[in-house]
């Protein structure tokens, strides 16, 4: 079994561990109330005893040895750097990565577990915590304590985690905002005889190619376009058919495509490529990309989107079809393009904002909190973080820190978590984006730099980005979860439908997605629409 | 004691004899405590948090800082589509299951004592037993590798030999059996455990009997094995049916796939979804304890069906 494979077990497994604790965690809510008053009083570390600050790290399960998630030498240097000097140990506690929001769901439960720091990506859950008053009001500490952090984020990143004027998460920063590329194989291109595709209509013919000629006589391994259940691929393709709702705006969430113009079109569309064995037949099951990986590794995909910098990470997928098929020749290319919007190659891109840093209303230590995000945006800390020591792991050019090459595993090893460590910088947030782009593209290996170079250009192409309300939609918080889930029956019932009963399949889908809460979701952006 | 001899003896020696009757059975208390204390933690306690249904849950106010709001969550919930939609599902993987999973064990278990072998039996037993001990984590993994569509072991060797592939995983009928299969194949060895230690009480003369009566060998299944393992498939079958509300989250949740949804959302997974993945802990509470509420009434219901007809009940 491959290293994907068990993750996406894992991941299952977790799951069926953490419904066994939940009725403990509710249990252990009963608790909450009692440590509420303790919290307003907040006491600070500053009168010469030595406190613990606890904060949230995400656990992906690849720590080299011999570190460990809690004790590394990213851990060592924030002990050293910031710990130590004020007087605080800080301890870190780790989340399974694909548990983001139900570990922290179970976590926020227990008053005296939760960490000092938490954060979550999804922005409903963040305004249910305020809502419910869990969340401290970091406005005033951010004037005391956080005078650089302030500066770093900036106002207009600061507003995103702002609740009818409190400022009760800290919004990390995003260096990159694009997310998506498509790749194709130029040596089957050439096998069949045909020009790269430049819109939508071509890539069906050049996917109808790929599949009558199987230009590299894979039989029934041949997959013209390789699909899975997760955004990076189900996204792209349907942008490239959805109306933007003003602009270059798009409602913000996931679940929200449904409720734009030509969304039926592209499901339309996703049901003819499967029906025609244009797509993996099995991506109804391949929500982590595990199978969709194996099969672009084995030279068995002829067309595939991912999110921008997956292919091209050291020993990663572009690495490994190069080792097993030595001929393959991978290009990136900008294929789909939006018959609803005049042809453009519409794509989604990220809004400005990284995750929601929050800190509990039950911690004690919100004062060390903010301190500890403040140092973080101090000076080069942010690089050392990413990038490791400067001279040993990288080298300053024109501003940029690049890696050195040939650098040894063992160093490398420093920062194999600097991504999670550094959760106020979403990628290497270090300047204009521009400069982002460059210092990101610095860490990769150099053979893959000029492909990603390609696809960073292609993902910030025509994009779409998600529009921002100054008010939380209810119905997000309410009906999110339940139609996230839903959106993926949709896709999935729709692309595998008969041809003919595509209609009343999708009919059926759809007037499902309105009842559980999509009609109220659809009313109430609207509405904020308007009032905008 | 009766109440006669209740009333016979007077207040006094009735004390004496009861503090007599304690010293001398002491320690047979003292092993019931532990049990007892652990049902009193781990399944009483917890009922304390059932009020949960009954409120609008605050995560940070705990349950006592949470506001009264009656059955308004009860109303919310039965105008869930998914509700239904999970407790049809609930309902009808576990009624497949009892036709499907219930009768292998016995079937097993009647086979396993007609082997003659004593060293076969206990090499097939033990090998039968193994998959028991496998967490439906694992046995997901491998059922994922064996029967996907494209890259599936199963299908793979279905197409060399000239058949379509079957999408075992993500067409919902399909899925079905592939569910019950791994659920035999997983439950069936383990559960001859019960009808084998039935069957060893069985008395050999019956059988010499009807050998002299020159009865063929089902006749001897049908006339002497069966009814001799009766009691212990009544009272399984009792406990199964009051499970058939409630069904076992890692099994639906691991074996099942968004393309499948329809069938594979079951109650269990339904409670998981809302309550930890949305946090809204008040209707996930709510489900819970409808489901706890018919899983009583289904097993006292079939306790009485079955003392009713077969005079036999647990209760």
């Amino acid at each position: 079994m491959t290293r994907n494979t068990r993750r996406g077990v894992m991941k299952k497994a977790m799951g069926a561990a953490l419904a066994t604790v939940m009725g403990v965690a509710l249990l252990s809510g009963c608790s909450g109330a009692a440590k509420d008053d303790s919290a307003a009083t907040g006491a600070t570390g500053t009168d010469g005893k030595r406190v613990t600050l606890k904060v949230e790290v995400f656990d992906r399960g690849n720590s080299p040895a011999p570190y460990t998630i809690t004790n590394n030498w990213l851990t060592q240097y924030v002990q050293k750097e910031f710990g130590d000097p004020n007087n605080i140990d800080v301890e870190f506690v780790p989340v399974q990565r694909s548990e983001e929001t139900t570990k922290l769901n179970v976590l926020m439960a227990s008053a005296s577990d939760v960490p000092d720091i938490v954060f979550v990506y999804d922005s409903s859950v963040f305004f249910r915590y305020a809502q419910q008053g869990g969340l401290t009001d970091v406005g005033e500490l951010l004037n005391t304590e956080g005078a650089d952090l302030k500066k770093y984020l900036g106002e207009d990143t600061l507003k995103f985690g702002q609740l009818e004027g409190k400022q009760f998460a800290i919004p990390g920063k995003r260096a990159i905002t694009g997310r998506y590329a498509s790749y194709i194989r130029q040596d089957w291109l050439d096998k069949v005889g045909m020009k790269a595709p430049t819109t939508t209509d071509e890539l069906y013919d050049t996917l109808k190619a790929f599949k009558e000629k199987d230009p590299a006589g894979l039989g029934d391994k041949n997959i013209p376009m390789g699909m899975a259940l997760a955004p990076a691929q189900y996204e792209t393709l349907i942008y490239s058919f959805i109306k933007p709702i003003k602009g270059d705006l798009t409602y913000s969430q996931r679940y929200e495509l449904p409720l734009h113009d030509g969304f039926k079109d592209a499901m339309q569309f996703m049901n003819k490529l499967y029906n025609e064995g244009l797509i993996s037949k099995d991506f109804s099951i391949d929500e982590e990309k595990e199978q969709l990986t194996k099969d672009i590794q084995n030279g068995n995909v002829g067309y595939w989107s991912e999110d921008v910098d997956n292919l091209f990470y050291e020993d990663g997928t572009l690495d490994n079809l190069t080792a097993n098929v030595p001929d393959s020749k991978v290009e990136p290319i900008d294929a789909y393009s939006n018959p609803n919007e005049g042809n453009k190659h519409i794509k989604s891109r990220y809004g400005s904002n990284g995750m929601y840093i929050m800190i509990p209303k039950s911690s004690e230590r919100a004062d060390e909190a903010v301190k500890y995000l403040n140092w973080m945006s101090q000076g080069n800390n942010i690089i050392t973080i990413y990038n490791g020591v400067e001279g040993e792991n990288y080298d300053m050019k024109d501003g940029i820190p690049v890696t050195k090459p040939d650098v040894s595993k063992e160093l490398q090893d420093r920062v194999y978590n600097g991504g999670d460590m550094a959760i106020i910088s979403n990628g290497k947030a270090i300047g204009d984006e521009a400069t982002n782009e460059a210092a990101w593209v610095a860490g990769f290996p150099v053979n893959n730099q000029e492909m990603l170079k390609k696809s960073l250009e292609i993902s910030n192409t025509d994009t779409v980005g998600p529009i921002v309300f100054d008010r939380p939609i209810e119905a997000e918080s309410k009906y999110g979860t339940a139609l996230n889930d839903k959106l993926k029956v949709l896709i999935v019932q729709s692309a595998m439908a008969p041809t003919d009963q595509f209609e009343a399949v999708y009919d059926r889908e759809m007037q499902d997605f309105m009842n559980i809460g999509g009609s109220e979701l659809k009313k109430e952006l609207e509405a904020a629409l308007q009032g905008q | 004691m009766t109440k006669a001899k209740a009333t016979y003896l007077n207040g006094t020696s009735e004390m004496k004899r009861r503090s007599s009757y304690m010293k001398r059975y002491w320690q047979l208390y003292a092993l019931l405590t532990l049990p007892i204390v652990y049902f009193l933690i781990f399944r009483y306690g917890p009922m304390y948090g059932v009020q949960i249904a009954f409120k609008d849950f605050n995560l940070f106010q705990g349950i006592n800082g949470s506001e009264w709001i009656g059955l308004q969550a009860f109303r919310e919930v039965f105008a869930m589509n998914d509700f239904y939609t999970t407790l049809r599902n609930t309902f009808m993987l576990n009624i497949l299951d009892l036709i499907v999973s219930f009768p292998a064990p016995i079937i097993l278990a009647i086979m396993l004592y007609e082997i003659r072998s004593k060293r076969f039996k206990k090499i097939s037993q033990t090998i039968l037993y193994i998959p028991h001990f496998i967490s439906w984590v694992i046995i997901g993994g491998i059922v994922y590798q064996l029967f996907g569509t494209q890259s599936g072991m199963v299908n793979e060797v279905l197409r060399t030999l000239g058949f379509q592939a079957i999408p075992f995983l993500t067409e919902k009928n399909s899925w079905l059996i592939t569910y019950l299969f791994a659920g035999v194949w997983q439950s069936a060895g383990w559960g001859t455990i019960l009808y084998l230690a039935a069957l060893t009480g069985v008395n050999r003369e019956l059988f010499e009997a009807a050998d002299v009566d020159g009865a063929s060998r089902m006749r001897k299944i049908w006339h002497i094995t069966l009814p001799s393992i009766r009691p212990t498939i009544v009272t399984l079958l009792i406990l199964n049916l009051g499970n058939m509300v409630s069904i076992g989250f890692d099994r639906p949740y691991i074996i099942g796939n968004t393309a499948v949804r329809e069938y594979s959302d079951v109650l269990s997974t339904f409670v998981y979804r809302i309550g930890l993945e949305s946090g809204q802990y008040t209707l996930a509470t709510v489900v819970g304890l409808f489901q706890a509420v018919v899983g009583l009434v289904f097993v006292l219901g079939s306790n009485y069906i079955s003392k009713k007809v077969t005079g036999d009940g647990i209760l």
